[in-house]
């Protein structure tokens, strides 16, 4: 049962993530750091309604439609716009630089929760 | 396809796969990313208590960035496909031209949004004698188009590659 293992493993990482980025902002009593859940959470959104959108019938252009492409740039762009959002914040001074850091790397445990949350789904829906 | 090959050195066969043109549209929005909040970290030091000096962003600043990002969405929204005229049946000469047409405004937005971020530079802080941390306002404006850029750069060259991609699969 490696699946149970690893939604064990899985919950706990985001479990990990929330903490730090709730820490983040509960510390320092400064909420701006949860913006950072909502970039994480938002950013597989655009790949998964584009490739719900591609889904037509040619099979030549299958995975390289454009439609395809405009999610994947989206996707990146959320990614990165996680980064740089406690970033930004810390720079003028609106949280601090510890805040930032945790807001960042639980953030990251978050995303990379959902994103290998994903992969194993699709792993198992292919048998 | 190898006849015609006019450099010296081959194209490298990674260069053709489908995860290098995935990671190539990944990079491009991240790039686009830092470009935007390069210049969001510009607007909100202005307005911060750090900023101590008179300078402050105003749309002056922002007019740059728009025309790049409007360029960008020019040149990348046009069908590659339609641009080689000299092909005899599809693309007829009218859609040929008029893509030549709109890429080339795409492009000259996006020269004039890097041209304008310069010209912000020089003639709102250097001219002005601002110092260090006030004139990273001016050289935000300037990394963002540039930035901006280069992301419509990469983005270009990955989707082109996909052209070559599945011009190998359909042979």
């Amino acid at each position: 049962m490696a699946g149970v293992k690893t939604i064990i493993v899985l919950s706990f990482i985001l479990a990990i993530g929330f903490i730090l980025v709730i820490l983040s902002s509960a510390l320092y009593h400064n909420y701006l750091t949860l913006l950072v859940v909502a970039t994480y959470v938002l950013a597989p959104v655009p790949n998964w309604i584009c490739s719900k959108a591609q889904n037509n019938d040619d099979f030549m252009d299958s995975g390289s439609s454009s439609v395809v492409e405009l999610g994947r740039f989206l996707t990146g762009f959320f990614v990165v716009m996680g980064i740089a959002l406690p970033v930004v914040l810390a720079h003028t001074e609106q949280i601090r630089i510890e805040a930032m850091v945790m807001s960042i790397v639980g953030g990251l445990l978050i995303y990379s929760t959902i994103i290998s949350f994903t992969m194993f789904f699709r792993e198992q829906e292919e048998f | 396809m190898e006849g015609e090959r006019l450099f010296r050195f081959p194209k490298p066969q990674w260069l053709n796969s489908a995860n290098t043109r995935t990671a190539g549209v990944y990079l491009a929005g991240g790039l686009f990313s830092i470009a935007l909040f390069i210049l969001i970290d510009a607007a909100s030091y202005s307005k911060s208590p750090l900023n101590g000096s008179n300078f402050h962003i105003t749309f002056v600043d922002w007019i740059p960035a728009i025309f790049s990002a409007l360029g960008m969405l020019v040149i990348n929204s046009i069908d590659k496909t339609r641009l080689s005229g000299d092909g005899f049946s599809y693309s007829g000469d009218g859609v040929a031209w008029k893509a030549r047409v709109v890429l080339f405004m795409g492009f000259a937005a996006m020269a004039g949004g890097l041209a304008g971020g310069v010209c912000v530079l020089v003639l709102k802080y250097i001219v002005a004698e601002a110092s260090w941390p006030t004139a990273w306002m001016g050289v935000a404006n300037v990394v963002t188009n540039g930035l901006v850029m280069l992301s419509s750069v990469i983005l270009w060259v990955s989707q082109n590659m996909e052209d070559d991609y599945t011009y190998n699969l359909a042979l």
